[in-house]
């Protein structure tokens, strides 16, 4: 509980400003902890097994920045590669994305890249993209280099934490740091509106017919 | 009388009682995972001793895990232990080499299995009262890897062989050597008659064993002049000191292997012909076995643990006294106390069966041999009426003792003669399946063969491939809430199952799932990795066909389609307020179908739904999903999209057994037609000429309504004619040529489709309102639009709307008898 982030634990709507809605999209190689990121930012829970993501999960979680109300859509993936061709029904339209790997495992971090260089193709252009080095709290088998990571982030425009789902390191920070950089102006819905979730999926009708499933 | 059916003097069991090493400091692995607790690993390794059967070993039956890493083993106990015979002149040399060779014999049997007792003693040789012997306790050593997972040590102090304590006593020497050093001391004690270094103290008893290290003449010479009985040891026939001596040689190499003892003439008169003749599905028949009884004891109340702490082997002391007098900075403690349970206790508790007996005392003769296939009327005149629990939910019915009695002596029979009596499995099964026989009764409904052991031996389940590491991360966090699947046997297995299949089933790969598709398979057969893999191997080609490949699309989106389908045709007000807030079955349902549900519920409720499923076809699921909806019903009615998919990706509790009734009830009443798919395998669902075949999904998912085939609708008028009702849409003067008898003509020209009421339809508006169970038929012809129609009945909320395949003209060749013609 204590790792909730103060802000969420308003009710939501009970601040006189504006209620944003935003989907957020989690990417990355199976098992780097997306669902526990998740888990963690929404429920301020941990679970060591943590069971595998097949297809994807919905989770959502407001968070508040001055006098905005920020609601996250958060779509979890299925990290697994063979599920990858569900992925652009589930980031196309998202204004956020959060790409994880896990510091442990070089290879994961190279998936991260080849996710970033598909967002930057195929999403939404104004996309905010976060990268995220999960498991900090296995520092001792570190794979990936902090500075190889930020150096990347930088190039490529994107936000850059080292996160621990574990202890809950930089969980919220992340969530945060991508509600503050998102445009609050043109995205304002009402509460209790049909949110962004639905309609993405609404504009995505075409492509899931001719076999989303995989490639 | 019956009750001494049950009262077998070898049908007895206890328990003993032991600490597993608890993990110091860290309590991460390297992976970040928690350290498997010790209890965890001993009992996944334990469990492989369950299948050791053989007449001079006390089977194991059970393996329980109390609190603080306690570990609770439940064994066949019965006899006497061969030390209370000891320095009483009771057995003769004849019955000594009896006793020698039934020892052998046991070992044998271990050490084949790699097994080494590591604690054999006169306490852990259990004399029956037929004068056979029973070895005891012979797999602690195994299940703690070796000792490694206690911090007591495993040996005997005289009985342990001197290299054991020259490797020191916390060591893991393993060789199968020191059980026969402990074999010759064993018969030298029996031998002179005398328990050995009885007067001395422990510390002294372990430098006798050490000190015969040196010197070269005869250990056991020295050991008989020692305990002044030299005459005895001269006496003795030569043959029998022989073995007795070679078993104590010093050099473990130098002494012989149980097997090479075997050998040994001497042991020819009470070798007897090995049965071979054993069924690979169940083992040889038995009126009941040890297992079954134990399970009855536990039903009938019988409960390990309260009996430990009744007879004191368990005593709980107050929280407080654990706590430590100072805990450093650094995390080291100082101050505690050692807790002398953390030691190993060998008493053994028996288990009092009274109660049982009391239980079944009224259970007569005959119901320990039920009559399959035919029985007299004399005889069934004599038998009391069957025991009737048919009524009680399922969750009873399995925790009641004497209905699990009978379940389980009429299954074990039916199994026994598998693959005979498969038909009558089946039928039985549809009542349900008794939990103990689940393994085998599952078995034998996916029709396993007989050599599905080879078939496995001969995969390659080692070579890495690339899909190793996917599996490797995914293994962890399969089930891990329960104590089989979270063992590190567990997990090897597991890893094994799954490699075998990918490498057996080349066309295919993995998919995230296919390991918790297999974990229930494994659950129930531990024991038995190879028929684990053949049940998923029957499993996967009937129920999954396809689904596995490397593009599965077409194949899910096909039975997501279907999904959709049959959800509006049982549920045209939920169905359709899914279509309104989008929340499309592709979102949701995924990982219910592709692991038929094992990813979505605990283990406990995919064997209760998985009994069923296997009852019936690859169709099933689509129901179960169904009603799995129907629970949640009222919920996703009022809840727009974010909502809905928010109780999807957390699922509530669902009551298995409503969903699993109210989906048998849904597939039973449900033509078979309507749940086809092109992509099932038709080597297990035959697809017929009239069936609905080649329809791609984009035309499938325009459909909002399943269609139908003409021999289904014609057994539905021919049967239930009161169940369907047939509107044709063809025009007037069509219907007039030839209609079906009854039928009602609702021409397409006739509605306007724009308002969505239920009223324009006409005069026949009011038959559809009030159609409640009826299945309603749309007859067309080829050329007719068959998607607006049904779509605006199950826009107006009309339920059972299918489409007949193929329009009207399907049944002018198949079946003229139920047409009128010239109605004008």
């Amino acid at each position: 509980m204590a790792n909730r982030t103060p802000a969420a634990q308003r009710p939501n709507g009970s601040t006189q400003g504006k209620i944003c809605q935003f989907k957020l999209v989690l990417l990355g190689e199976s098992a780097v902890g997306k669902s526990s990121l998740v888990l963690r930012f929404v429920k301020g829970q941990f679970h060591e097994y943590q069971e595998s993501t097949i297809g994807a999960a919905f989770l959502t979680q407001t968070v508040c920045l001055d006098d905005t109300t920020v609601k996250f859509e958060i779509w979890d993936t299925a990290g697994q590669e063979r599920y990858h061709s569900l992925a652009p029904m589930y980031y196309r339209g998202a204004q956020a994305a959060i790409v994880v790997y896990d510091i442990t495992n070089q290879d994961t971090f190279g998936r991260a890249k080849t996710w970033v260089k598909e967002l930057q193709r195929q999403a939404n252009p104004n996309i905010v993209i976060a990268l995220a080095g999960n498991k900090h709290d296995l520092m001792n088998k570190r794979m990936v280099e902090y500075e190889e990571a930020q150096a990347y982030a930088e190039e490529n425009g994107l936000l850059f934490m080292e996160t621990s789902a574990k202890t809950a390191m930089n969980v919220n920070d992340i969530f945060l740091a991508i509600a503050k950089k998102l445009p609050k102006n043109e995205q304002t819905a009402g509460p209790g509106g049909s949110g962004q979730g639905r309609r993405l999926v609404e504009g995505d009708t075409g492509a899931k017919t001719a076999g989303n499933c995989c490639k | 009388m019956s009750p001494s059916l049950l009262q077998d003097p070898e049908m007895h069991f206890g328990a003993v009682t032991f600490f597993a090493k608890e993990h110091k400091g860290e309590t991460c692995g390297s992976n970040g995972l928690p350290l498997t607790p010790n209890s965890i690993i001993i009992y996944g390794r334990a469990q492989i001793l369950k299948t050791i059967k053989h007449p001079n070993l006390c089977q194991y039956l059970d393996i329980i895990r109390g609190k603080h890493e306690r570990t609770v083993i439940v064994s066949q106990y019965c006899g006497e232990q061969l030390s209370n015979f000891l320095n009483k002149g009771l057995f003769t040399i004849l019955d000594i080499k009896r006793i020698a060779y039934q020892i052998f014999s046991g070992l044998n049997e271990i050490h084949l299995k790699k097994i080494t007792h590591r604690c054999l003693s006169p306490e852990n040789i259990l004399l029956q009262e037929n004068n056979s012997i029973k070895l005891f306790n012979y797999g602690l050593f195994h299940m703690t890897d070796n000792g490694k997972l206690v911090s007591f040590p495993i040996i005997q102090l005289i009985y342990t062989a001197p290299e054991v304590y020259l490797d020191g006593v916390s060591g893991n020497l393993s060789n199968p050597k020191v059980d026969i050093w402990s074999v010759g001391i064993i018969l030298a004690e029996l031998v002179l008659d005398k328990p050995l270094w009885q007067s001395l103290k422990l510390g002294q008893r372990i430098r006798k064993i050490l000190s015969l290290v040196q010197g070269n003449t005869s250990v056991f010479e020295r050991i008989a002049r020692e305990h002044n009985c030299y005459e005895k040891y001269q006496d003795l026939s030569s043959d029998l000191k022989v073995i007795i001596e070679d078993c104590l040689n010093i050099l473990p190499q130098h002494r012989p292997t149980v097997a090479e003892i075997l050998k040994n003439p001497i042991f020819d008169k009470f070798k007897d012909v090995p049965d071979t003749n054993r069924s690979k599905i169940c083992d040889k028949f038995e009126k009941f076995t040890i297992e079954e009884l134990y399970h009855w004891w536990q039903l009938a109340g019988g409960e390990v643990l309260l009996e430990l702490k009744k007879q004191g082997l368990i005593r709980s002391s107050p929280p407080i006294l654990s706590v430590p007098k100072m805990v450093l900075i650094d995390g080291s403690i100082l101050g505690q106390e050692r807790n002398p349970s953390s030691l190993y206790d060998p008493r053994v508790i028996p288990m009092p069966l009274e109660s049982l007996y009391q239980r079944f005392s009224h259970i007569n003769t005959y119901s320990y041999y039920p009559l399959i296939h035919f029985k007299s009327e004399i005889l069934a005149s004599v038998e009391p009426s069957p025991y009737d629990a048919e009524k009680l939910p399922l969750v009873i019915r399995e925790k009641d003792p004497e209905y699990q009695f009978h379940r389980i002596i009429l299954f074990r029979r039916l199994l026994h003669g598998y693959p005979y009596t498969k038909q009558e499995i089946f039928k039985e099964a549809k009542r349900d399946i008794p939990p103990l026989l689940r393994g085998s009764i599952w078995a034998s409904l996916l029709n396993l063969k007989s050599n599905y052991e080879q078939e496995y031996t001969v995969i390659d389940k080692e070579t890495p491939t690339p899909t190793d590491r996917q599996i490797e991360v995914d293994i962890p966090r399969c089930h891990q809430y329960n104590e089989l699947l979270s063992s590190g046997e567990g997990h090897k297995k597991l890893k094994r199952i799954l490699k075998a299949w990918i490498y057996k089933n080349s066309q295919y790969v993995y998919w995230q799932g296919l390991d918790s598709l297999t974990a229930p398979f494994l659950y129930l057969n531990f024991n038995d990795e190879a028929k684990a893999f053949a049940c998923l191997s029957s499993f996967i080609p009937k129920y999954l066909h396809n689904f596995f490949l490397k593009d599965n699309s077409a194949i899910i989106q096909e039975y997501l389609a279907k999904f959709s389908q049959l959800i509006a045709f049982y549920d045209p007000v939920l169905a359709n307020h899914l279509q309104t807030i989008n929340f499309i079955p592709e979102l949701f349902a995924i990982p219910w179908f592709l692991t038929m549900f094992s990813h979505v519920f605990p283990l406990h409720k995919i064997l209760h739904l998985w009994d069923k499923l296997l009852l019936g076809d690859s169709s099933y699921p689509l129901h179960v999903g169904l009603s799995i909806l129907a629970q949640l019903r009222d919920t996703l009615l009022t809840s727009g999209f974010n909502e809905c998919i928010l109780l999807f990706s957390d699922l509530p509790e669902v009551d298995m057994e409503q969903c699993v009734n109210h989906s048998l009830e849904s597939y039973a009443s449900t033509p078979k037609s309507i749940t086809a798919r092109s992509h099932q395998n038709e080597e297990y669902e035959e697809i017929t000429l009239s069936d609905i075949q080649s329809i791609s999904v984009q035309q499938l998912n325009k459909e909002k309504c399943p269609r139908i085939c003409v021999n289904d609708v014609i057994a539905l008028i021919r049967n239930s004619p009161n169940e369907v009702i047939i509107v044709d849409i063809r025009n007037p003067l069509q219907f007039n040529r030839c209609s079906v008898k009854g039928s009602l003509n609702i021409p397409f020209s006739s509605v306007k489709f724009g308002d969505i009421n239920i009223e324009n339809i006409g005069t026949y508006s009011t038959v559809l309102k009030n159609q409640e169970k009826k299945i309603v038929v749309i007859v067309g012809t080829e050329d007719t639009n068959l998607e607006l129609f049904p779509k605006y009945l199950l826009q107006c909320n009309v339920a059972k709307v299918c489409v007949l395949h193929g329009g009207f003209n399907t049944f002018l060749p198949i079946s003229p008898t139920i047409l009128v013609q010239n109605q004008m």
